[in-house]
């Protein structure tokens, strides 16, 4: 196979600026669709490794999702109804890899949109974004920037959200005074921290110790535990520490006899944590990610399509393997969806004009673009968040509460905790 | 006049090999033209018998250290590749002082020790390291044209030349180092240690060297790495990565000078190309981990241990000649 261009004096530049025929035959963003021909989507993320529990499910989320459109007659576009398929690439959290996917996403397989977890690996996709115009998805808010325009955070604010949990508990159980916590160091950790800084502070809640940051290489966690518990606090933060490490935190809290409250962002896979646990143990356990089959998210409020339906399905083909990202990525592919119909193309830039035309349909409720302060530009749909605890065994939503409100309350707290941990967007290396 | 006819078809074969690529298998070439370097950087420290755990660490190094000359100090991005290389190569000269206290099982880990302690540098200091998110927006090689040949370095095929140029250098510098005295002098150090010793051989003297080399090369690698992604972080630089250099190493065989290419190259193709290609995308660590333990059942030696049953035969059916003549 000869190469896709010739090499003698024939850059990507001009051919960008010269060539739509050739565009489309390299499968660029401008590459139109045949009547009746799939729509690609592209799902970038670590489908192996640590962090794979924050990309696999949700892959598998999207194949339900995909099944569920494409059973309904497709994505409408304004040349008529086109199922929709996902191509995934496992960048297993590696910004190189990360490139290559994105490489082959775009050019090889003409995908219209591409979801990723984002973190450590979107700078090495960055340029890429920046070269085609590719519209690009996050799970992480801090991927965020001016600089590239058409990487969006519909899902998630990760992690400012954690915000309404800290919130929910120092109204709802005003006894608890005092906190400390613990992350691991890298990308996900620290603008977590700083969060919950901030949230703690507005709550007035004390804490009695800096934050414990671990090594992400670390195994045993039973001196982390020890020193956490050592302040004798009434809240053990575990802010956004991986599943890998939350489940092994639990299990020592457990085992060195923690009477007190336990907050995290997520409690992923929660029911091996009961069994490694107790059910009293971890009886008002608080985090951010509800269960599906929750009757509080069949509320008109909520745009996610038939939420419990999609849970059931979801644990008949993956039993146990629910987690915070399973519906996420599908959350997303329900706003992508709407928009293109809206702009009757599935075209990156006409999608992203669409989204971005107003209000957004967020999977719990109405939202805004917002994030100018934190990111340097308005990507992120931010609007309500559940507060979830587990009561009896079973993931529980205790109430939604709203961002934007927090934020306007405390959003000088959050900023000033966050350049603390040089986590503002102009702050990144 | 057999032997430049191969080297010119070789070269001819390496220029024209993107252009039978696609375009994600091109970006996985100039990955793999820069892990070269890597490998047969530790190859040579490998010469002097001694197995390093940061060797990684210390490509990173050179990436952090590029990177920061250019995006900071304005520095050129070819001479911040250089001085890249020179930095890990100090700094491995710094190194040498602790570790080469220690021999064998001690200087592995403790070039592991000595690999943590930078990467938690890197992570603890914001300024300049970027803490744990680490630098982006790192400066691309700049574009230039050679009239018949446009370099777009966002392209990899242009990354490719421009990296396998340089790779090749640095393979050529490292062969006439292995070959030369002191190349000898390594391998001395290695297996005969007490009788090269005992012929006035300074041993930590040439470890330092060899470690020094081998990292200024493995620092070069990682700039070249940092230039094309456009940013390093300390967790692209961590175990896990050193595993899967010590496995194209182990896999390849580091007796020849053409092994760890080997298992650099085939390793890569499998992991990279043919299980994605196959569909076994998250199933890639159960059969690359199975790759590793038959190859090492079933090859003890390497993969070069199979070439090198074509060679003696050659050598021998060569010397056959001459005596029947």
């Amino acid at each position: 196979m000869l190469s896709k261009y010739i090499s003698k004096g024939f850059t990507r530049r001009t051919f960008l600026k010269t060539s739509a025929a050739a565009t489309a035959a390299l499968g660029l963003p401008k590459v139109a669709l045949a009547a009746g021909e799939p729509i690609k989507i592209g799902f970038l993320a670590p489908l192996t490794g640590a962090v794979a529990a924050w990309g696999k499910p949700g892959l598998d989320g999207c194949m339900i999702w995909a099944e569920r459109v494409n059973a309904a007659g497709g994505i409408m576009l304004a040349d008529g109804p086109h199922p929709v398929e996902f191509v995934a690439y496992d960048e297993e959290y590696d910004p190189a890899k990360a490139r290559t996917g994105a490489t082959k996403l775009i050019r090889e397989d003409g995908v219209s949109f591409i979801m990723m977890l984002g973190g450590d690996p979107w700078p090495g996709v960055q340029p890429v974004a920046e070269r085609t115009g590719m519209l690009f998805s996050t799970l992480l808010p801090s991927d965020l920037s001016p600089d590239t325009k058409t990487l969006l955070a519909p899902a998630e604010v990760h992690p400012i959200y954690n915000v309404t949990g800290v919130e929910w508990l120092a109204q709802n159980k005003p006894e608890l005074k005092t906190a400390v916590m613990c992350a691991q160091d890298d990308a996900l950790g620290l603008p977590s921290v700083a969060t919950y800084l901030a949230a703690f502070e507005a709550a007035g809640i004390e804490m009695l110790d800096e934050p414990l940051l671990f090594d992400p290489a670390t195994t045993d966690f039973a001196p982390v535990v020890t020193r956490l518990m050592a302040k004798n606090p009434d809240i053990i933060c575990l802010d956004t520490c991986y599943s890998d490490y939350v489940h092994p935190i639990a299990e020592q809290l457990f085992q060195q006899n923690f009477k007190g409250q336990i907050i995290s962002c997520t409690a992923d896979f929660y029911d091996q944590m009961i069994a490694k646990t107790s059910k009293e143990f971890m009886e008002g356990f608080i985090f951010q990610f509800p269960d599906f089959d929750d009757p509080a998210l069949n509320a008109e409020n909520v745009n996610f399509q038939d939420p419990n339906g999609f849970y059931a399905e979801y644990n008949k083909r993956h039993p146990g393997q629910w987690g915070a990202v399973s519906w996420e990525y599908a959350s997303i592919m329900d706003l992508w969806k709407v928009a293109a119909e809206k702009a009757g193309s599935a075209d990156p830039e006409a999608v992203l004009a669409a989204m971005k035309d107003g209000p957004g349909n967020h999977a719990f409720g109405e939202a805004e673009w917002w994030g100018n302060e934190l990111f340097g530009i308005d990507n992120a749909l931010v609007g309500d968040w559940p507060v979830v605890a587990i009561e009896d065994g079973k993931a529980v939503i205790k109430e939604f509460r709203s961002i934007p409100d927090w934020y306007n309350r405390h959003g000088d707290l959050l900023i000033k905790h966050m350049q603390a941990y040089g986590q503002m967007w102009d702050q990144r290396g | 006049m057999l032997k430049p006819m191969m080297f010119l078809l070789g070269a001819a074969a390496l220029i024209a090999l993107p252009h039978g690529l696609s375009f994600s298998q091109q970006e996985i070439l100039v990955f793999m033209v820069i892990n070269i370097l890597l490998v047969m950087s530790y190859r040579l420290l490998t010469l002097t018998g001694e197995w390093s755990l940061g060797h990684v660490v210390i490509m990173g190094v050179g990436a952090y250290a590029s990177a920061l000359m250019t995006k900071n100090l304005g520095v050129p991005v070819p001479l911040g590749m250089i001085l890249g290389g020179v930095a890990a190569a100090l700094l491995a000269v710094l190194l040498s002082f602790p570790l080469f206290r220690m021999k064998g099982f001690y200087f592995l880990i403790g070039s592991f020790a000595a690999g943590e302690i930078i990467r938690l540098i890197w992570k603890r200091f914001r300024e300049p390291f970027g803490g744990v998110r680490g630098i982006s927006g790192i400066d691309p090689m700049p574009d230039f044209s050679i009239g018949f040949y446009s370099f777009d370095f966002f392209e990899p095929v242009s990354y490719y030349y421009f990296a396998g140029a340089i790779v090749a250098f640095c393979l050529w510098v490292l062969w006439r180092i292995e070959k030369s005295p002191v190349g000898l002098t390594f391998h001395a150090v290695h297996w005969q240690d007490k009788l090269a010793q005992a012929s006035g051989v300074n041993l930590r003297a040439y470890r330092t060297l060899a470690f020094a080399i081998a990292s200024g090369f493995a620092g070069i690698a990682g700039a070249l790495q940092a230039h094309y992604v456009g940013t390093v972080n300390p967790n692209s630089f961590d175990i896990e990565v050193m595993v899967f250099v010590l496995t194209w190493a182990i896999v390849g065989g580091t007796t020849t000078f053409y092994g760890p290419i080997l298992g650099c190259v085939l390793l890569t193709v499998i992991n990279e190309i043919v299980l994605r290609g196959m569909g076994f995308e998250q199933a890639r660590p159960l059969f690359y981990g199975a790759i590793m333990i038959l190859s090492i059942l079933f090859l003890p030696n390497g993969l070069e241990s199979i070439v090198q049953k074509f060679i003696p035969r050659k050598s021998a059916a060569k010397s056959d000649r001459k005596a029947e003549a």
